[in-house]
C-alpha cells in the first residue's frame, strides 16, 4: 500500500452513487457489443422473445441484466477481505480470458501433439538463454557501473558509450548487426553465441544505469567510514556498499528478468529453436497459427508469473515488499 | 586504480579478438567433404516446401531434396532455419554450404549468391477470398494486395522482376495493385485474406502449391485466373567455389535424369513441376 492509512471508510463501491455509474456504463457497454445473438439472447428468451428478432430492445435487456449481474458482483467482491479480492478477481479475469480464448475454436488435439516439444525444445532453450545472458548481463553491469561512477575520464568515456550506444539501439537490430556484422570483421559467430551476445550487451547497458543508481544512493559517510577502517575499493563494495544497495537494485532487476525472458524471442530471427521460433514454425504446415501463439503466450505468460514470484520471495527477503 | 587498469586491457584485448580474421572462400566442397556434413539453410515455415512435419523433424520436398543431394554426394545432411532474408543477402561466411529453399535466381540475388543448378519450376498465382467478385487479374487493379516481403511474387507486384534463369518461360504484368502490403512470408498474407474480401486484402501473389495446400487446409480462398508467371527455382552458394557449383549441378542433372526429382515432386505436389511449363 502507498501508505498505511488508519482512517476507516466504506469502500467507494458500496455507495449507491458508484453502483449506478458502474450499472449505467455498464449497460451502455454490454449494449454496444449487441448481445442478443449469442448464448446470453438464449439465456433471456423469456422476455425477449426469439434473440434473434428482438433487435434493439433484445441488446438493452440483455446489456441490462449482464450489466446487474456485474455490478452485484463487484459489490460483493466489496465486502471481501484484501486477499480474498485479490483472489476472487484474479479468477475472473484468468476465467474471462480462458473464455476469450476458447472462442477461437482452436483444435486442442493438435496443442497436445506439440505441446511437448515445445516445452523440451521451446522452454529449455528460452531459458538457458536468458539465463546466460542474465548472468553475463550482471557481470557487465557491475563493471559497467563502477566504470561510470569512476574518476577515470577514459573509463567514464567508454561505459558512458556503451550504455548509450547499446540502450539507444532496437534489441532486434542489434541481434542483425552482432550475427551479420561480427562476420565482416572475420569472426563468424553461430546463432546461440549471437543471440546471447546481443541480450547480455543490451540488458547489461539497461542494467548498469540500475546498478549505478543503487551504488550511488548509499550515503558518502559509508565510503568514508570504510576507508577509514582501512577496507580497500573491492572489499568497500563487496562488504559495506553492494549489501546496502541490493534491496534498491533487486526489484528493478527483475523486470530486466522478466523483460529477458520476452525478449529472447527476437533471436528467433536468426534461426535459433526457441519458443516464438516454434510457435511460429510448428504451425505452419497445417495452418494451425493461433493454436500455437496462444500456447506460446501462455507458456511465457507462466514463465514470467514464476520469475515475478521469485522476485517477490527476494523482495521479501530484503524487506522492501510492498504487500 | 587496479580495476581502471583491468578494464582497459579488457577491451584491448576484446578488440584484438575481433581483428583475427580467417579466410573462407574456396573451400565450401573441401569443407564439406572433410567434415562429411552438407549443412543446409531453409525455411522451417514453408509447407509443402520444408516444414515441421508431426514427429518434428524437418521435411518437405525442399528437405527431400537436399537429403538426396547430400547423399549423392557421401556426406550426412544438417539443417539449419536462419530467416529468408538472411539466407537471399548472400556472405554466408562458411556459416551453411547450401540453400535448398525454392529461390528463385534473380538478377539481384546472382550478385551475392550463385544458382548451381534450377530443379524445379513453381507457377505463381493470384489468390483472391472466395466472396470476391474479381474474375480476371485486372480486376484486382487499384485494389490492396499483398505478398511475402523480399519475394519474386513482391518484385512481381512491383513491376520489377527479372529472372535471368534459362528457360524461364516469358511472363507479363497482369496486374496493378492501388497498394502493395508486405508480409513475412505467404502464409501472413493468406491469414489476412481469410479474415474476409476487402478486410484487410483483396488478393495477394503466392506460389500456387502453397496457395492449394492452404485451400485444402479449408482457407476461404480460390485461385484468381491462370498463373502469372512460372519461376524456376534454384540451389544456391556462396560466390566463389566453382568445384561446388560444378558438382551440385551435375547432381541435380543426374536427379533430373534419372527420374529422382520427377517421382519427389509428384510426391509433394502431386504434379511434375521439374520441367519448364507452357
Amino acid at each position: 500500500m502507498l501508505f498505511a492509512d488508519t482512517v476507516v471508510s466504506d469502500p467507494a463501491v458500496h455507495k449507491p452513487k458508484v453502483m449506478l455509474i458502474m450499472l449505467v456504463v455498464a449497460t451502455f457497454l454490454l449494449t454496444l457489443f449487441g448481445l442478443n445473438d449469442t448464448i446470453y439472447g438464449e439465456f433471456m428468451r423469456p422476455v425477449i422473445g426469439e434473440p434473434k428478432e428482438s433487435g434493439f430492445f433484445g441488446n438493452v435487456a440483455t446489456g441490462f441484466v449482464l450489466a446487474i449481474i456485474f455490478v452485484i458482483n463487484v459489490v460483493l467482491i466489496g465486502f471481501a477481505a484484501f486477499r480474498v479480492q485479490i483472489l476472487i478477481v484474479w479468477l475472473e479475469l484468468l476465467l474471462l480470458f480462458l473464455a476469450f480464448f476458447y472462442s477461437f475454436g482452436l483444435n486442442y488435439e493438435f496443442i497436445q501433439s506439440k505441446i511437448w516439444f515445445m516445452i523440451t525444445q521451446g522452454v529449455f532453450t528460452t531459458l538457458y538463454i536468458s539465463a546466460i545472458s542474465i548472468v553475463l548481463a550482471s557481470i557487465v553491469a557491475i563493471f559497467g557501473a563502477v566504470a561510470k561512477l569512476s574518476s577515470n575520464g577514459f573509463a567514464f568515456a567508454i561505459a558512458s558509450f556503451y550504455t548509450s550506444f547499446f540502450r539507444g539501439l532496437p534489441l532486434l537490430m542489434q541481434v542483425y548487426l552482432i550475427y551479420l556484422g561480427l562476420p565482416q570483421l572475420g569472426y563468424v559467430i553461430d546463432a546461440v553465441p549471437a543471440g546471447v551476445l546481443a541480450l547480455t550487451l543490451c540488458y547489461g547497458a539497461y542494467m548498469t544505469e540500475i546498478f549505478r543508481a543503487g551504488i550511488q544512493s548509499i550515503n558518502k559517510g559509508q565510503w568514508e567510514a570504510s576507508r577509514s577502517m582501512g577496507f580497500g575499493f573491492a572489499l568497500t563494495m563487496r562488504r559495506i556498499i553492494l549489501p546496502q544497495a541490493m534491496p534498491l537494485i533487486i526489484p528493478p532487476t527483475g523486470n530486466q528478468f522478466i523483460a529477458m525472458l520476452k525478449d529472447s524471442s527476437l533471436v528467433s530471427v536468426i534461426g535459433v529453436w526457441e519458443l516464438m521460433f516454434l510457435a511460429r514454425t510448428l504451425g505452419n504446415k497445417d495452418f494451425r497459427h493461433m493454436e500455437m501463439l496462444i500456447t506460446a503466450a501462455l507458456i511465457y505468460w507462466c514463465l514470467s508469473i514464476c520469475l515475478e514470484l521469485i522476485q517477490s520471495r527476494i523482495e521479501r527477503h530484503y524487506n522492501t515488499i510492498s504487500h | 586504480m587496479k580495476l581502471k587498469r583491468r578494464i582497459f586491457t579488457l577491451a584491448t584485448g576484446a578488440a584484438l579478438a575481433f581483428s583475427v580474421s580467417a579466410a573462407f572462400a574456396d573451400e565450401a566442397l573441401d569443407r564439406v567433404m572433410s567434415s562429411g556434413t552438407l549443412k543446409v539453410a531453409t525455411d522451417a515455415s514453408w509447407a509443402p516446401q520444408s516444414f515441421l512435419n508431426d514427429d518434428n523433424e524437418m521435411d518437405g520436398f525442399d528437405v527431400d531434396v537436399a537429403r538426396e543431394v547430400a547423399k549423392r554426394l557421401g556426406v550426412e545432411v544438417e539443417f539449419v532455419t536462419p530467416s529468408w532474408d538472411i539466407i537471399t543477402a548472400g556472405n554466408w561466411n562458411g556459416r551453411w554450404d547450401l540453400s535448398v529453399g525454392s529461390m528463385t535466381p534473380t538478377k539481384a540475388r546472382s550478385e551475392v549468391l550463385s544458382f548451381p543448378a534450377v530443379y524445379y519450376y513453381t507457377p505463381a498465382a493470384l489468390a483472391v477470398h472466395k466472396d470476391s467478385g474479381a474474375k480476371v487479374e485486372s480486376d484486382l487493379d487499384g485494389k490492396n494486395v499483398g505478398a511475402g516481403t523480399a519475394t519474386t511474387f513482391e518484385l512481381y507486384l512491383q513491376k520489377d522482376l527479372s529472372i535471368d534463369a534459362e528457360g524461364t518461360p516469358e511472363f507479363t504484368y497482369k496486374v496493378t495493385p492501388g497498394k502493395i502490403k508486405s508480409y513475412k512470408d505467404s502464409t501472413a498474407a493468406m491469414d489476412d485474406l481469410r479474415l474476409g474480401d476487402g478486410v484487410r486484402l483483396d488478393g495477394m501473389v503466392g506460389s500456387l502449391p502453397a496457395i492449394l495446400s492452404a485451400i485444402k487446409s479449408n482457407y476461404p480462398l480460390r485461385v484468381l485466373g491462370d498463373p502469372v508467371f512460372y519461376e524456376p527455382l534454384a540451389l544456391a552458394i556462396d560466390k566463389g567455389d566453382e568445384a561446388f557449383n560444378d558438382k551440385l549441378a551435375g547432381i541435380v542433372g543426374d536427379m533430373k535424369s534419372d527420374g529422382t526429382l520427377k517421382t519427389l515432386s509428384e510426391k509433394w505436389y502431386g504434379v511434375d513441376y521439374t520441367s519448364a511449363v507452357e
